[in-house]
């Protein structure tokens, strides 16, 4: 069938925010960057935190938040997320517990932010 | 047996040149079981924190080990000897450092580090020799004489010596070139890149090596695969370079940019793990080299790992 040449304003839009709706649902870094655009502070599930949070933002913030943030996850997603942010290779996760694991995110990604921060911030 | 010393260079910034003294490091020792000693005589220090992280190479100058304790040797007129500057171990690879926990070492990287504090030391030393009408060239030459004298009771330890030197020529990166036996020249499939190679080819040939084409081995990264990077290839190798020894064209990757930030100074990774994608071309660069030397030197060395 043929697209509807005559649509209004609001029928465009709503297409567009349809669309925008979708690809939010399905990806939540896109939902995390577009939150951060809009200011905004939401709460995202212990499913999706490992897609969406930074570790490297929140080592230079306090070491409480960072362990609320990593503590739920499970020993496959603490894995992920550092080998994703470049913090671990697959040699140094071997037979390592939730706990060394999140000890080890922790340490390593305040490290680089330490030794790469500028020193006049 | 004594090391060949291998200068990594060319007068261009951003070519790759600590990214390739790394992977032949990594792949000499991994592939053939060489005894490697990486000197980095760059101030901005990246192979050295490429391999020991920022945190290692802060760590090695706390225990004073690095370039600029070498200098610091040559300041004071001390008797020089290299040997209490060097990092033993600066292996990433899984592998040797399993080897070498079973007693078993075949192949192994040693590091001379650099250190950010060398660019403020090097202005020091110039402006002092400078001072007592000393000039850039006698600077280089004496630095060369304290710097052969230092490494001549290692020489025998390792086969080869790769030298990372910055992208100028100040005396201290002179000094490192001359010392040099043979050059591997890293360069871009790019104009610009070619122009700085032709510099460094013609620099290099006029003061230090007027037979460098039989010393100098190239290596082509490609960003990407265009019509144009394959025709800046193409001419490298067969007009304004064809006498010279190429090794294989090294495509751009992610897997290399990540493989080249060590997550910390006790993190490891297997040889397939770190180079992924391009472990095949690594091989072959190991390959080609050894290859090269081979002509060089007449040594030969037998295959450990596929």
């Amino acid at each position: 069938m043929e697209e509807d040449p005559r649509l209004d304003a609001i029928a465009y839009l709503d297409r567009f925010f349809d669309e925008l709706r979708e690809e939010v649902r399905s990806n939540p870094k896109l939902a995390s960057r577009l939150v951060k655009a809009l200011g905004a502070q939401v709460v995202f599930d212990d499913e999706t935190k490992g897609d969406v949070s930074n570790p490297y933002v929140l080592a230079d913030g306090s070491k409480t938040r960072f362990y609320s943030v990593y503590s739920p996850m499970k020993a496959s997603q603490l894995k992920r997320v550092l080998r994703e942010n470049n913090l671990a290779t697959s040699v140094d996760l071997r037979g390592k517990t939730p706990s060394q694991l999140i000890d080890m995110l922790y340490e390593r990604a305040t490290s680089k932010v330490q030794e790469r921060k500028s020193s006049n911030i | 047996m004594t090391a060949t010393i291998v200068a990594v260079a060319n007068l261009k910034g951003g070519v790759g040149k600590s990214t390739t003294t790394v992977m032949l490091a990594d792949s000499l020792a991994y592939f053939y079981g060489l005894n490697v000693l990486v000197i980095d005589l760059d101030a901005q220090a990246n192979s050295s924190q490429i391999l020991l992280t920022e945190r290692g190479v802060q760590a090695a100058s706390e225990q004073g080990k690095g370039a600029h304790h070498l200098i610091n040797q040559f300041i004071n007129g001390e008797t020089p000897d290299a040997a209490p500057f060097i990092m033993p171990n600066a292996v990433t690879l899984e592998e040797l450092r399993l080897a070498e926990e079973q007693d078993e070492r075949r192949g192994w990287i040693a590091s001379l580090p650099s250190h950010p504090q060398l660019r403020l030391q090097e202005l020091t030393l110039e402006e002092d020799w400078y001072s007592k009408a000393g000039t850039p060239t006698t600077l280089a030459k004496a630095l060369e004489t304290h710097f052969r004298a230092a490494f001549e009771t290692l020489m025998p330890l390792y086969d080869v010596i790769l030298l990372d030197c910055p992208p100028h020529l100040s005396p201290l990166s002179r000094a490192g070139l001359a010392m040099a036996d043979v050059y591997v020249m890293p360069t871009i499939a790019d104009a610009v890149s070619t122009w700085g190679t032709k510099q460094f080819s013609d620099w290099v040939g006029a003061n230090f090596a007027p037979d460098l084409p039989r010393r100098n081995f190239v290596i082509i990264t490609r960003f990407r695969n265009t019509s144009y990077a394959r025709q800046v290839q193409t001419e490298l190798k067969e007009i304004y370079l064809k006498d010279r020894w190429f090794g294989p064209t090294i495509p751009e990757s992610v897997h290399v940019l990540n493989a080249m930030d060590r997550p910390a100074p006790d993190s490891y990774n297997t040889f397939r793990g770190k180079y992924g994608g391009v472990k095949g071309d690594v091989r072959r660069l190991a390959e080609r080299f050894t290859d090269f030397l081979t002509q060089r030197t007449g040594r030969t060395w037998k295959k450990i790992r596929d």
